[in-house]
């Protein structure tokens, strides 16, 4: 069960009322969770899960506590604010110590569907039913993942803040294995709204995909032009937006740092068509109503036209810096400032290059440069004038996510769309196009299908 | 300046004896009464689900602990417990398996998450091809408690930050360090478990895990480069933190980050590798850990962690590695973090080959795989990472069995004339069979002609799993044999954590292809 607004402010007061410390905050997290996973054409498992998270934070002389529980009555709260003090007592002074935010005022962000919080188990199992039956009808083997989350829950600090918030999530990724894993596809959608999830349209492009990937061709490593699918570009991009640390370039550990302890700040460091925001309001993709600390979200961009804008300052590292703190955050966008490009057209516009649908296992190797290795994964195929001709072999690439985006390398961006990344399971939705990219690394090549 | 002990105390009245630590006090009280209550909770839940149809059924009863410290230079930065507690009722109804859970337990709450687990299975039949089977497992009750000396929950916070703040001033010393950032974590588990088939089991599970990581700057060529710690979380209690050497190591790594900034970059191509075992550890798990799961194998991790290049009918034939290379999949290891009494099945700890003299035997299994290859039992690898997650297929410790003889990592070097020798895990990447793999690593030595020479950088490998394990032709002996592990594990969707290790010794590998990821040029 979620809390409600009145529950979630009651039980927040409740825990404040406990503390004699100097300062706190508290963060209630309630969840309503859902999901049911098939392999094989074939249900594996299935459960439903509710939880709440309480997170008590405070400080007695600047020196921080904090302790966490999912058990809240009485006597479990009492305990947790016993255990923050003591543990503040015996903290040293923190020295980032900030008063805890007075009350703020907040801009609704319209979330959260009652119907995706509460799947329904039936018209649940009804759609996977219908996924498997496309499969064995195809003739493919299908495996996929729904998940259905609801959450509701507030913050609260000791000088007068507090805001609630709910929010919810679907998705469903279905894989389509051909036999004798002969070729596979892939297709991951979510959304808020249960019914906006096309699930009928995951199950057909997984399997289209597959039937288009039979028997890829081996295809030598090296420097290509890729078209990458918005679901490439998230699974490569996904997180990129919230590591633009401003104290991490300011400390000269980040690849946003410049030689001499300066940061790229103010330099152009993607292509200038490209820029990437967050946009707590966005109707496609909402995000949340407070940003770190619990400061009012806001729209900004971190890179606009191509020119890095902002960086991310903590509430510490700006009065450090004497900077204002970054409202965000809160979700990620990337979009182009000219007319954007379809897939297809940026397949019809490439003379030699690869199609890419997917990228897995995504791992740093240079943070200097925002270098990072992974592979391709469910269909790459072989794109010659304008046309894709055939299937070929996956690959492991090491690039840059600076070069893949810098000037002269981007050529052609798409329209964004509502992705997420695979390896995070769809969990972190993003808006982000098709980009089609003059030269990608890849350094060898992988026969997993 | 970092405030001495002696300063530190007087602050906190600790001196004075006038702050008691903070105990789980309350949690003590509550445990008691839940231990009271279980017995009838597992009642409940089988009796309740045996009534509405299910033919099987299991209740895990959960407390999970953790208690985190994390400084930077001479400031703490976080100091937290965090705790679970809650149930998951698993049930089979007509063959196809229901979950559900929740954090109220009480016994209404019993009742209503059994009739809910039921409800999910009954809706999800109608796509039920093949009802599921189990294999038998004996009735066990039985407790069981993991290896430690000293409880970290008991030990007092002070000294946990003492020990973090020491790990720093000694990096701190050296000159050309910029930052370092170390952090411990200590957790606890509690679980019970209750199936219908008459088992009723305890387990009390300690891990402690301490980290730091050193980072030296060149800011006037904006480069940095960092040194992890290669200790790792172990399957231990406080003695770890108090026996294993920190502080030289942390001396260590400070030299050794400062010294990767003016190290000689690899020239791209082939090498012979020296993998020592706090490196060669990660390549296991993927290569090996993860390609013998049988669910991956039969396809039931393709939309997510993938499948594996090894299929059933390979099993007992297929050529995995040199004639040298032995697997075992062990739960009984000593310090290793996947080691149980009992899985979340409840079957017992096994210890079973994997890959014996290059040639690949055997699967992981659960009661539900052991089946589909024709087994009568399974070799326990059934796991949940908290009461509210479904259990699954999840790996137990996979260790490489040390030579017979006591062949040293100076006698496997010894007959290098052009390699590299790696400490330590990097970067790691590997595809969704598990063929394809990159790694890199927190230190590279030269090895020229038989002997280590100096520091290299920028170094990363890459190869094929059959191919890599066929190269081995030296594994060291039982005194290059270290254990080391990671609590992070993910796998399964909505994914899950486990906790697990990978013992060997130290091992060579002929003409591996190593790349510059500066230049990115292989």
């Amino acid at each position: 069960m979620l809390l409600t607004e009145k529950a979630a402010r009651t039980l927040s007061a409740k825990v404040l009322s406990l503390v004699k410390a100097d300062d706190a905050e508290v963060s209630l997290e309630s969840e309503s969770y859902s999901q049911c996973r098939f392999a094989a054409n074939a249900i594996t498992t299935s459960g439903q899960r509710e939880d709440i998270r309480l997170r008590l934070t405070l400080w007695i002389n600047k020196k921080k506590g904090s302790a966490s529980s999912n058990q809240i009555d009485d006597a479990s709260l009492r305990s947790l604010v016993e255990q923050s003090e003591q543990f503040a007592r015996l903290s040293p002074v923190d020295p980032e110590y900030l008063p805890t935010l007075a009350r703020q005022q907040y801009k609704p962000v319209q979330g959260y569907v009652e119907a995706t919080a509460n799947i329904s188990l039936a018209s649940r199992a009804k759609a996977i039913d219908r996924v498997i039956a496309l499969g064995e009808k195809e003739k493919v083997l299908c495996a996929g993942f729904h998940q259905a989350r609801g959450t509701a829950g507030a913050h609260a600090t000791k000088n007068g803040n507090f805001y609630f918030s709910r929010s919810s999530l679907v998705s469903l990724s279905v894989t389509a294995r051909l036999p004798e894993a002969a070729g596979s596809g892939y297709f991951l959608r979510n959304h808020f709204d249960v019914a906006k999830l096309d699930t009928a349209r995951i199950a057909r492009e997984s399997i289209q995909k597959a039937l288009r990937s039979r028997d890829p061709r081996p295809f030598e490593p090296g420097r290509y032009t890729v078209v990458l699918e918005p679901q490439a570009v998230a699974d490569l991009l996904g997180s990129f937006a919230f590591s633009f640390d401003a104290r991490a370039a300011d400390e000269g550990r980040s690849p946003l740092s410049s030689p001499g302890g300066k940061t790229k700040l103010g330099e152009r460091i993607f292509d200038e068509r490209i820029s990437l925001y967050t946009d707590p309001w966005h109707p496609e993709l909402p995000g949340s109503q407070a940003a770190q600390d619990g400061l009012p979200a806001q729209k900004f961009y971190l890179v606009r036209n191509g020119i890095l804008e902002n960086l991310i300052y903590s509430r510490f590292w700006a009065k450090q810096k004497q900077k204002e703190a970054t409202p965000g955050p809160v979700n990620s966008i990337m979009e182009s400032s000219v007319t954007p490009v379809s897939l297809e057209e940026m397949i019809q516009d490439t003379k030699k290059g690869l199609l890419v649908g997917r990228f897995w296992y995504i791992r740093s190797v240079d943070p200097r440069t925002a270098l990072v290795t992974g592979l391709t994964r469910d269909g790459v195929w072989y794109i010659e004038n304008g046309n894709v001709i055939h299937p070929v072999r996956n690959f492991r690439f090491n690039q840059s996510l600076l070069q893949l985006l810098a000037s002269g390398n981007v050529d052609l961006v798409g329209a964004p769309e509502r992705v997420g990344s695979s390896e995070a399971q769809g969990g972190n939705p993003v808006l982000f196009p098709p980009l089609k990219v003059k030269e990608f690394h890849f350094t060898s090549q992988s026969e997993a299908v | 300046m970092l405030s001495s002990r002696r300063q530190f105390l007087n602050a906190t009245g600790l001196a004075l004896g006038t702050v008691a630590f903070p105990s789980w006090v309350l949690d003590s009280d509550a445990a008691e009464a839940t231990a009271v209550n279980k017995d009838r909770w597992a009642d409940i839940a089988i009796s309740s689900a045996r009534k509405i149809g299910a033919t099987y059924a299991d209740i895990r009863i959960n407390r999970y602990r953790f208690e985190s410290v994390a400084t930077r230079e001479k400031q703490v930065q976080q100091v937290a417990r965090t705790q679970s507690f809650g149930f998951g009722v698993r049930v089979l109804w007509k063959g196809t398996w229901g979950f559900a859970a929740t954090h109220t337990v009480t016994d209404d709450e019993v009742r209503r998450v059994t009739r809910q687990a039921v409800d999910i299975a009954r809706a999800n039949s109608i796509s039920q091809r093949k009802p599921v089977a189990l294999v038998p497992a004996a009735k066990v009750v039985a407790s069981w408690k993991s290896s430690f000396q000293k409880d970290p929950f008991e030990v007092k916070l002070d000294d946990k930050i003492q020990f973090l703040l020491k790990i720093n001033e000694t990096a701190m010393k050296v000159k050309g360090v910029s930052f370092v950032d170390s952090s411990i974590l200590f957790v606890n588990e509690q679980k019970f478990f209750a199936s219908s088939d008459g088992s009723r089991i305890e387990q009390y599970l300690i891990r402690s895990a301490p980290d730091f990581n050193v980072t030296a700057v060149d800011s006037a060529r904006a480069d940095f480069q960092q040194r992890r710690s290669l200790g790792g979380p172990q399957q231990m209690g406080y003695e770890y933190v108090e026996t294993y050497p920190w502080m030289n190591e942390a001396e260590q790594a400070a030299n050794e980050a400062v010294e990767k900034l003016k190290a000689k970059p690899v020239e791209p191509g082939r090498y012979d590798l020296v993998l020592h075992p706090t490196h060669l550890m990660l390549t296991i798990h993927e290569s090996v850990g993860h390609s013998t799961e049988l669910d991956r194998a039969l396809g039931w991790e393709a939309d997510f962690a993938g499948t594996s290049f090894l299929a059933p009918d390979q099993t007992g034939h297929f050529k995995f590695g040199s004639k040298i290379v032995n697997f075992f999949g062990d739960r009984t290891q000593p310090q290793g973090l996947a080691t149980i009494g009992y899985d979340d099945d409840g079957v017992p700890a096994q210890r079973w080959f994997l890959v014996r003299e290059g040639v690949f035997v055997d699967w992981q299994t659960t009661r539900e795989l052991a089946g589909l290859m024709g087994r009568k039992s399974s070799f326990g690898c059934c796991h949940a990472d908290s009461w509210g997650s479904v259990p699954f297929p999840r790996m137990p410790n996979v260790s490489l069995e040390p030579a017979k003889d006591p062949i040293s990592m100076e006698d496997l070097i010894s007959d290098v004339k052009n390699g590299i020798l790696i400490y330590g895990n990097g970067s790691f990447s590997i595809d969704q069979q598990r063929y394809n793999f990159q790694f890199g690593g927190q230190t590279f030595w030269e090895i020229k002609n038989g002997k280590k020479r100096s520091m290299m950088r920028d170094v990363a490998y890459q190869s094929r799993t059959p191919d890599f394990w066929s190269a081995c032709d030296g594994i060291g002996g039982q005194a290059t044999y270290e254990v080391h592990g990671a609590l992070n594990d993910g796998k399964g969707e909505p994914m899950q954590t486990n906790a697990v290790s990978h013992g060997c010794p130290v091992a060579r590998f002929r003409q591996i292809s190593v790349l510059n990821t500066a230049t990115q040029r292989s």
